[in-house]
């Protein structure tokens, strides 16, 4: 996986912030099309081929933003201003969420595994005797790997002690815990919607950008600029993401013109509690163990590829649905807008009514930078009394959810986590029919790091902890993780 | 001769810190501990850099010395203060 913050997706969110300035100043439309002339002048020093090709990948990226599903709907001869009416016509949230950019797309070599000129030919040649299909041959004294037989294993890797053999992965196809991802005949990438759990690990791998996810941020800034009554419910994890206090970050969000902020600890707590009644249950009834069920792409993962599990899931609703409800009690005329790190919420939302629209993290940050709010300098919004649902914003880091839920249990649980979903976990988990662990909960985070380190984020979560630890901002970078609270 | 320490502002000005910024907070992890003996460094609030619509001047901002550098990645700082540390 990459690192949050590569020079790709500090340039989506020029672009995010780039195409929301213009709409907020009512010249979008008018601009759209030079926009990507405007942000890739002719003078920059190009990361792709050439400023042309960038310049048609931050169209495709305005598209991604407005929601386009670039596989099936990409116009070379429609004007990206025709796009703009269109999507601000339309009011439901984008599904499929991802979609693929061919022309981004590098085309990969397939997956290898390589001998380089850094073999010696030894004597001992622990590539051969560690080679279960017998796939290493030795020619002028050399090894080489007959691919034919290869099954990428890796032990040869592992083994030579000159370093001499490489691993040259498509980095998609790599990170998709479900084989969704795979090339096409013309060697591009291509995304089996039937398969795919939506946890956005590919697009977060992809170093050419191609694979993006179709965003609802037009749509958010529409309800804003119009002010319509519209609540933001943000997830747990938008702590630590952005320069200052929680309520920092609430009176940000206030100001961009949201009418009220929610914390989605909130339906964390009732997720919480529930999952402690129904695991005390299964311990009565030795039913064996119970996972969490608030990770909306092991939700996916489990209907679509895990089908053993699905009465392992606890029945509680995810945080989101239990704060939408709420919200949806308390105003029943205002949208709802959930706001958060993860690019599976996007689907999970869709199947409430009560919910608009999602919008991650990385694409509020694009608000903040367009409407010049900054949280580092604005008085804080006043904390309501949050002490029943405080320990639930750890809902965002792994063990967080099982942690919550232990203290809300009265008798002792035993508890395991799964921390990030890959290919691996999933054998592991189908093999639980048969071996099921012996604990009561098990946690599941699809993300390795948990929801803070999400497709979604903006901030590398060894910042972004420090932060949610209580650092001030400015002295942050001092501070060793696990470090004392400051006060 | 004893050096003179070097006053080291990195923009956590919300532009800044989203655009790149926040990271350059974890210099600990990357920078030369030769380095950072040598200066102080600290968060400041936005530096007014990014205001302008010059495309030179893009977040993340530094200012080093009391110059102010713009499109700061850990590399450049990293090279920028060895620049400064040497001058």
């Amino acid at each position: 996986m990459l690192e949050i913050n590569n020079q790709y997706t500090l340039m989506k969110r020029r672009i995010d912030a780039e195409v929301l300035k213009a709409y907020f100043a009512d010249t979008l439309e008018a601009i759209v099309d030079t926009l990507p002339i405007h942000i890739i002048p002719r003078e920059r020093d190009p990361n792709r081929c050439c400023v042309y090709k960038e310049r048609a990948m931050v169209r495709y990226r305005i598209m991604a933003l407005l929601g386009v599903d670039i596989d099936r709907d990409d116009d070379e001869y429609k004007p990206l201003a025709r796009y703009v009416g269109e999507a601000l016509a339309a009011e439901a949230q984008p599904l499929p969420t991802l979609t693929t950019i061919t022309p981004g797309c590098s085309g990969c070599p397939d997956e290898q595994y390589r001998i380089t000129d850094s073999c010696r030919g030894c004597f001992a040649r622990p590539c051969l005797a560690n080679c279960p299909k017998d796939a290493i041959v030795f020619t002028n004294g050399r090894a080489r790997i007959v691919e034919e037989r290869c099954i990428k294993c890796g032990k040869c890797l592992d083994v030579c002690p000159f370093h001499a053999v490489i691993h040259v992965p498509v980095p998609c196809e790599a990170s998709c815990p479900v084989g969704a991802v795979h090339k096409n005949d013309e060697g591009f990438v291509e995304i089996d919607h039937d398969a795919c759990i939506d946890c956005g690990h590919c697009a977060q791998s992809c170093p050419f950008g191609a694979i993006a996810e179709r965003s609802s941020l037009i749509h958010v800034a529409r309800m804003l600029k119009e002010k319509v009554p519209v609540v933001a419910m943000v997830a747990p994890a938008i702590e630590g993401q952005f320069p200052g206090s929680l309520a920092q970050i609430k009176a940000g969000l206030v100001a961009l013109g949201f009418t009220k902020v929610v914390e989605v600890a909130e339906g964390a707590h009732i997720t919480a509690l529930h999952e402690a009644q129904e695991v005390a249950e299964r311990m009565e009834a030795h039913a064996g163990f119970m996972t969490t069920s608030c990770c909306p792409a092991y939700m996916e993962l489990v209907d679509r590829h895990i089908p053993s599990l699905s009465a392992r899931r606890s029945t509680a609703l995810s945080p989101m649905a239990y704060t939408a409800r709420q919200c949806h009690e308390q105003m029943p005329d205002a949208k709802l807008v959930f706001v958060g790190p993860c690019i599976a919420k996007k689907v999970e939302a869709r199947a409430i009514p009560s919910i608009s629209m999602v919008i991650t993290f990385a694409e509020l940050a694009a608000l903040f930078v367009a409407r010049d709010i900054d949280i580092k300098e604005i008085a804080a919004q006043e904390a309501p009394d949050s002490s029943l649902y405080a320990d639930c914003r750890g809902f965002a880091c792994p063990q967080g959810v099982s942690q919550s839920v232990l203290r809300r249990s009265s008798k002792p649980v035993q508890t395991m986590n799964i921390n990030g979903v890959d290919k691996k976990t999933v054998r592991l988990m189908r093999s639980w029919e048969k071996r099921p662990p012996e604990v009561d909960l098990v946690e599941v985070m699809c993300c390795e790091g948990g929801c803070m380190a999400g497709p979604g984020v903006v901030v590398n979560p060894k910042i972004a902890m420090r932060l949610r630890q209580g650092a001030d901002v400015a002295r942050v970078g001092t501070i060793p993780l696990g470090g004392k609270k400051h006060v | 001769m004893e050096q003179k320490r070097i006053s080291v502002k990195i923009c956590v000005g919300t532009a800044c810190f989203v655009q790149g910024g926040a990271d350059l907070l974890l210099y600990e992890d990357f920078l030369d501990p030769e380095l950072l003996g040598l200066c102080d460094i600290e968060g400041t609030s936005c530096l007014g850099g990014c205001k302008t619509d010059d495309p030179k001047w893009k977040a993340p901002l530094v200012e080093i010395a009391g110059v102010l550098y713009p499109n700061v990645t850990k590399q450049r700082l990293a090279e920028l203060l060895r620049e400064a540390v040497d001058a």
